[in-house]
């Protein structure tokens, strides 16, 4: 067995359907946007901005955020700051296809060789590159020079879940002093999708580091804490875990 | 620490269906590539070469189909896997995003006007049988197998572009080691040889318009492939006791971020350095135990130059080659096929060369293998790197080796 020592959060990043840090514990149960969110508030570099989608956007600023807080990560070496996140694949905005998808219609309709002859040339070269879900983590590390363990995880919810797991095991087992983990999605206006079910847009991170009291068992009650409130996506977790922690502050 | 056994193994790739296809093409040196015929500028790609069974739960997702296929055959191979606990960790990539699938989502939703599209008629359509949201989920191939294998041990989907195979693999390493699994069903696939999924790379200005060419002075780009990897990993005594046949060791993994650009690779390739040494001080192994790297090297000109670099100033004494000369990049199931092709290698005594290289770039000092060649390793390394910066590293031990 590989030994632990004890992990603690010394940094929060909230963003809710409720509002962004304190303003988000409470409400936010209908889902929806986060109100108050403006991407240009924690992200300096504009042009990056417009390389992220929504929920990348939510999640590189949550990031920012919970390091804020930490607020001495910089003392710690690059390669021992690690980044775990849960994230979904972030499909680019469709009516950025409309221009090529209008250029592939012949006599019969939706023709598929007018699509790759004269559709693919309308396409932006980064709407699918925008989609990856791993760009939190590639912002995040460039801006924050985040160089050492990482794991982008796509399982829904899981995915927060497994961020939040692995990151601070990454910590505990030595792997690294410094892990920031958690989730980011956008699910605002989705609920079509789900039956109805409450849908919300999200993100929140932790910093993890070493000593202090271990919130690893609290993780591991994650799962059966986080079914209820709206749908979050990769963030569900997260945010559940960040309000627990904010409130016992 | 425990130490980790590979008892399975099954592969779907450019060289043909089944483990001992690739083992054979590799150990041959035989080019795997084949003409591909479209408007778009690619001249060639790396197909499985045979008909790959449909599964009708996973409708248009190829990639799914090859990562089932896989799972049967390392299954077979490692004659099922005891009563013990089970993690499934995959990678996988975006290739669920099919023409087909536009053209029956998207395009029917885009307003007779042609300004936009009907985003509440697109979403319910989404929301109905034929088109289920949980279509594109990337986690749906990892349950399916967890079900499969009746899994009780965590499980993960590692969507971390080209590394996301190798991930997986680290992350059953680590549920073994750490006593959470008896056995860990790891490995990665992608299928992205349609205009849609090569559209991507084409504007980036990463496919090869002419061959895919290694580490070579003249290389412009890399060849698409697709493909699936499935490896059964196992605590080493719970192997032992079941009466596993071991294949060869896992050792060690390590991860790291470039933390440079979240478009470009760190030029000097000190992020590849970061995973390599990492996965070095996880295995307990020195550097000059390393036989051979097998690289990541896809034939970009930034990417080789900044790899080989760092293998430079890790592995300087360690043969070197790619396979994707050979089988082509499969994207997110790289790692997975190529920790195949490291067994591959450890268990039939062979070095694979670089298909496709005609002369070493002259700025590399990297010992790079243009042909195989005959030889024991004892310990070989891979090396996976993805777009976001996101970099991993394994090592693979002969079956009888151990760490340290």
């Amino acid at each position: 067995m590989v030994e632990r020592r004890p992990v603690s959060v010394s940094g929060i990043g909230l963003l809710s359907p409720a509002g962004i840090g304190l303003e988000g514990l409470v409400g936010g149960e209908e889902g929806g946007t986060v109100p108050g969110f403006r991407a240009r508030n924690y992200v300096s570099d504009r042009k990056s901005l417009k390389l992220m989608t929504t929920a990348v956007q939510l999640g590189v600023s949550a990031v920012q955020i919970a390091l804020d807080d930490d607020g001495e990560w910089g003392t710690i070496p690059p390669d021992r700051r690690g980044i775990y996140v849960g994230a979904s694949p972030q499909t680019g905005d469709p009516d950025a296809l409309r221009p090529a998808l209008e250029a592939s219609v012949g006599p019969d309709g939706f023709d598929m060789k007018r699509f790759a002859s004269d559709g693919f040339p309308l396409i932006h070269p980064l709407w699918l590159v925008r989609g990856l879900s791993n760009n939190i983590i590639g912002f995040a590390a460039a801006i924050h020079d985040l160089q050492g363990v990482n794991a982008n995880y796509c399982d829904g919810v899981d995915g927060g879940i497994n961020a939040l797991r692995e990151g601070a095991l990454a910590v505990a087992e030595g792997r690294a002093d410094l892990v920031v983990a958690g989730g980011a999605d956008a699910w605002s206006g989705a609920s079509a999708l789900l039956g109805g079910q409450a849908c919300g847009d999200g993100a929140a991170f932790v910093v993890f580091r070493a000593g202090g009291n271990d919130v690893l068992p609290e993780i591991d009650a994650l799962a059966s804490a986080v079914r209820s409130g709206a749908f979050l996506g990769s963030a569900t977790a997260p945010v559940a875990f960040c309000k627990n922690l904010l409130m016992s502050r | 620490m425990s130490d980790v056994v590979i008892t399975g193994v099954g592969v779907l790739s450019a060289a043909g269906i089944g483990y001992c296809a690739l083992a054979d093409a590799l150990a041959d040196g035989r080019l795997c590539g084949s003409a591909y015929e479209t408007a778009l500028p690619v001249t060639q790609v790396a197909q499985i070469p045979a008909p790959v069974s449909s599964v009708p739960e996973f409708k248009d997702d190829r990639k799914a189909w090859l990562a089932l296929a896989a799972l049967d055959e390392a299954l077979a191979d490692s004659r099922g896997l005891g009563d013990g606990r089970v993690s499934v960790f995959l990678g996988t990539g975006l290739s669920s995003v099919t023409p087909s699938e536009l053209e029956e989502d998207a395009y029917p939703h885009l307003m007779a006007d042609g300004r936009g599209f009907d985003r509440s008629a697109l979403l319910a359509d989404l929301a109905s049988d034929r088109a289920s949201p949980h279509r594109h989920d990337p986690a749906r191939v990892t349950s399916a197998i967890a079900r499969r294998v009746g899994a009780r041990g965590p499980c993960g989907t590692s969507f971390s572009a080209c590394a996301a195979a190798a991930q997986a693999i680290g992350e059953g390493l680590r549920a073994i080691r750490r006593g959470d699994a008896d056995v860990a069903v790891v490995g990665g696939h992608d299928s992205m040889i349609h205009p849609f999924g090569m559209l991507s790379f084409i504007v980036l200005g990463a496919l090869s318009p002419t061959a895919c060419r290694p580490f070579d002075g003249h290389r412009d780009g890399f060849m698409i492939g697709e493909g699936a990897a499935i490896l059964v990993l196992e605590r080493a005594k719970y192997a032992e006791a079941r009466g596993a046949r071991v294949r060869a060791r896992l050792l060690g993994a390590g991860t790291s971020v470039d933390g440079y650009a979240a478009t470009a690779p760190q030029p000097e390739g000190l992020g590849a350095e970061a995973a390599m040494r990492a996965a070095l001080r996880d295995a307990d192994i020195r550097p000059e135990q390393i036989d051979y790297v097998n690289a990541h090297a896809t034939g970009t000109p930034v990417g080789d130059t900044a790899e080989a670099a760092a293998i430079q100033r890790v592995v300087p004494n360690a043969k070197v080659s790619s396979i994707k000369g050979a089988v082509g990049h499969t994207i997110a199931a790289a790692g997975a096929i190529e920790a195949a092709a490291c067994v591959a290698a450890l268990e039939r005594g062979f070095l694979p060369g670089t298909a496709g290289l005609q002369t070493v770039d002259g700025q590399m000092s990297v010992d790079v293998l243009h042909a195989p060649i005959a030889s024991a390793p004892e310990v070989v390394m891979s090396n996976s790197f993805g777009f976001g910066g996101q970099n991993a590293s394994l090592v693979f031990g002969r079956a009888e080796v151990q760490s340290g």
